[in-house]
């Protein structure tokens, strides 16, 4: 068997596992506790016909891009300074952690009370929870860089800029794409956790359906997080590899 | 392989500026510790500065927030607080590490069952956790045993997945050395791959606690509001804005602690390999 084929049926079976599980358990538990998959499948049907879903969805998605973007447009140019550079190291580290381990959730409150509770509150929500996340991925990157690689790009007579868009950019690329893969799930739990606390958008439409006695509409709209999540996900990474098709998709830790 | 690269480049161009600059220790100084401290200090004057322009109801300065967590009253009512919320904290945390290391250890260690399971649970990892918060509202109600279930919630996968990776990577040579000299598969285990799995530990544990720091201030805001959560929403209620940042200043430094905490497992337990 190959070992794509391998990962297909052995992937296919474990999901198969876990919803064989989770049917007998929501049976027996019944609606009210944990709907079984055939009801929430069911249930999953009427949410597309009646529309809300996924209108909240796309609302809530175009916020949390342009909060996402902004993450990247900043995080990514800040993490690359702090990694080559190392007054910029010296000046952004103290800020980049303390504010990467300040909870998204404690800064909700605050950001209402400056920002109303609209556009610019989920938006400032998903950046701040997103960008340092990013920077710190592209920080790895950028002192990682071989300075045998730069050393001998100077050699041959290129500039500093030139250094850095041949040698150092591509260099970094993967982390680039790694920093904002994990900033986009920073992002989106973001997403959720403001839209929860304020009850609007796709949040406040999970929030709604968690006051309702049958579980089923709740665990479809979980179900259609996840797909979202993981469909923008593998976008990314098409991306990545549609731009630098090059690179082999790397495993970076952070 | 990638932080040993980015020590021996550090080395490299530290040395070069060591010896490129006239009186390079001094230099060097000014460069790390002091300007950390430059940037701090400025940032902090630009915010005192620019609040006093505005009303300082909307951002008070930092002297403000500062005298408002050290205000004896304030502070044991904040120490009082987050004592409590340290216990729920502290089970959920400990609860996911029980389940969740020898749980990754198992699914990393067969192919078999990280073919079957690993695309389970990222696609489990991909919903946002606090996207759970109605059911355990359901299946835990509003108070201590909802809040646990969701420290134990947010920090779960994360710890996990990185066990799971720890325990895929465990170097085959090694384990064949070991059968090869007749050890036993406890012996393995023990031997060989608890210690390559140490530094997984260590990076679990720096997720897991910044997550499950999280999970604490999150399940106070969306359940029954206890503790740091009541404190903050009446603070926002008030427009007090000097004491909801007092209370964002102490989850930060209570991130800190956790952060240097698990540096100093690091140094005690894995004194073989030192990140760069």
């Amino acid at each position: 068997m190959s070992d794509k084929l391998r990962r297909i049926v052995f992937g296919s079976l474990g999901f198969g596992i876990v919803l064989l599980i989770w049917e007998i358990a929501g049976r027996k538990l019944g609606n009210a506790l944990f709907a079984p998959p055939s009801a929430v499948a069911l249930e999953y049907v009427d949410l597309i016909r009646q529309g809300d879903m996924l209108r909240q969805l796309t609302g809530s998605l175009q916020q949390m891009v342009v909060g996402f973007g902004a993450a990247c447009i900043i995080g990514m140019p800040l993490g690359v300074a702090m990694g080559r550079s190392r007054v910029a190291d010296a000046v952004a580290r103290p800020w980049v952690s303390m504010f990467v381990v300040t909870s998204t959730a404690t800064l909700v409150p605050l950001f209402i009370l400056i920002l109303g509770t609209g556009f610019a509150l989920r938006v400032t929500i998903v950046f701040l929870s997103s960008v340092w996340y990013i920077a710190l991925t592209a920080y790895n990157g950028a002192r990682g860089v071989s300075p045998m690689q730069i050393a001998v790009a100077r050699s041959f007579g290129a500039g500093v800029l030139q250094t850095f868009w041949k040698v150092t950019l591509p260099a970094i690329y993967p982390y680039l794409l790694t920093g904002a893969r994990i900033g986009l799930v920073h992002a989106i739990r973001a997403m959720v956790l403001a839209e929860m606390f304020v009850i609007i958008g796709y949040g406040g439409l999970i929030h709604r359906a968690g006051l309702q006695i049958d579980t089923a509409p709740t665990l479809a709209l979980l179900i259609t997080l996840m797909i979202v999540s993981l469909l923008l996900n593998g976008l990314l990474g098409l991306a990545g590899r549609l731009l630098a098709p090059w690179y082999e998709q790397q495993r970076v830790t952070t | 392989m990638a932080s040993s690269a980015a020590r021996s480049g550090r080395q490299a161009s530290g040395q070069k500026a060591l010896g490129a600059a006239k009186g390079g220790a001094a230099r060097l100084l000014i460069s790390g510790y002091g300007l950390s401290m430059l940037s701090v200090v400025v940032v902090l004057l630009i915010w005192q500065w620019g609040s006093s322009q505005t009303s300082g109801l909307l951002l008070p300065p930092p002297s403000a927030v500062l005298g408002k967590f050290l205000d004896p009253v304030w502070f044991a009512a904040l120490m009082r607080a987050v004592s409590q919320s340290l216990v729920q904290l502290a089970l959920g945390f400990a609860l996911t590490l029980v389940i969740a290391v020898p749980l990754g250890m198992v699914i990393g260690r067969y192919r078999v069952l990280r073919e079957m399971f690993e695309p389970v649970i990222n696609a489990i990892y991909a919903i946002p956790p606090v996207a759970f918060v109605p059911f355990l509202v359901i299946w835990f109600g509003l108070f201590f045993e909802a809040r646990v279930a969701l420290v134990f919630l947010m920090s779960f996968f994360d710890v996990l997945v990185v066990i799971i990776a720890g325990a895929r990577d465990v170097r085959r040579p090694l384990i064949d050395v070991g059968r090869s000299f007749g050890a036993s598969r406890l012996q393995q285990l023990r031997l060989i791959v608890l210690p390559s799995l140490l530094p997984f530990f260590i990076g679990a544990l720096r997720v897991g606690s910044a997550r499950a720091i999280n999970g604490m201030i999150t399940a106070e805001l969306f359940f029954a509001a206890v503790n740091l959560g009541a404190m903050m929403k009446r603070s926002t209620q008030q427009f007090d804005t000097a004491a909801v940042l007092s209370i964002v200043l102490l989850i930060c430094l209570l991130g800190l602690i956790a952060q240097s905490l698990v540096a100093l497992i690091e140094r005690r337990l894995v004194h073989w390999h030192v990140r760069g």
